[in-house]
């Protein structure tokens, strides 16, 4: 009795799993599976060992999280440009994004879009930029080294 | 001959929870993208760079057609105990997926109950709340009976 039991909670759970599965292979809402959904044709994902040699080799860090996470702490070097603030903050750093010929993105992490959405707004003003895997907790927990305050 | 069974508590139970399951899978199997976002950021599995993102995109896939399905099983009484087993399992995980987030300070603009848009609600205290209502619901229908009342 048990086991019938237990077979059919098993039997509704694998119909129902079979059924997404092929929603998501015919109905072209689907997703690919072995992909992150945040992560689209063409942009340019960097682990964070690759980003930091970059970085010390003159690349140009970019913030894209809330201006206040960045004034607590960031990537030395890096400069502030919120995704929420875009116009204003771009204005101010333009002519340095503009200067450097690598620009790295980087945001709070899996989960967090900012970083996407914003190397593909840089894209569309003609800069290019590779996003930071894992962002900020990748380079916090590879022990990096981390600037406090806002910029100066 | 199809007959109804169970007591007019356990239809006045389950048809609600029906109801609230099969509602909460439509946003999410229309959008199956939206909702891998807001799995996310639950960060409890995955993406990372260990797990990767299939782990975190299977569930986004799947898990809203047991919501459906579990849904529509509980508001017309067939397999209705299982069903309701599934949906207690879920509602346990949900709770814990919530706690979890609650407890590591993650803020969850959108719990992704219901709605995969941003106007969903955010993941609190209240949130845990509905659940262990919903959770109790989906325990009383899912508790074993004496044969006869079958």
């Amino acid at each position: 009795m048990r086991f019938r039991f237990a077979g059919r909670v098993c039997a509704i759970g694998l119909l129902a799993a079979g059924l997404g599965l092929a929603w998501n292979a015919v109905s072209g809402r689907g997703l690919a599976l072995g992909r992150n959904v945040m992560v689209k044709e063409g942009d340019e994902v960097v682990p964070v060992a690759e980003a930091r040699a970059r970085i010390e080799k003159g690349a140009l860090a970019v913030d894209a999280r809330p201006i206040d996470f960045y004034n607590m702490q960031h990537i030395p070097g890096a400069l502030p440009l919120p995704e929420d603030d875009f116009e204003a903050a771009f204005a101010a750093i333009e002519t340095r994004l503009r200067a450097s010929s690598d620009v790295l993105v980087y945001c709070a992490g899996f989960g967090c879009e900012a970083s996407h959405n914003l190397s593909r707004k840089l894209k569309q003003h003609g800069i290019p930029a590779a996003i930071l895997e894992e962002g900020w907790p990748a380079w916090q927990d590879a022990g990096y080294p981390i600037q406090e305050g806002p910029r100066p | 001959m199809i007959r109804l069974s169970g007591t007019l508590a356990e239809w006045l139970l389950a048809l609600p929870l029906g109801a609230v399951f099969i509602y909460a899978s439509f946003d999410k199997i229309l959008d199956p993208a939206a909702f891998a976002r807001i799995v996310y950021h639950y960060q409890l599995i995955g993406p990372s760079r260990v797990i990767g993102p299939l782990p975190a995109n299977l569930l986004a896939v799947t898990l809203p057609w047991v919501e459906l399905l579990a849904g529509l099983l509980l508001a017309s009484g067939f397999w209705r105990r299982e069903a309701a087993a599934l949906s207690a399992l879920m509602l346990a995980v949900f709770l814990v997926a919530v706690g979890a987030a609650l407890a590591r300070g993650i803020d969850i603009e959108n719990c992704g109950c219901f709605s995969v848009t941003e106007q969903g609600r955010r993941a609190g205290a209240q949130l845990l709340v509905a659940d262990a209502g919903l959770l109790a619901a989906a325990l009383y229908l899912a508790r074993p009976r004496a044969p006869a009342d079958r």
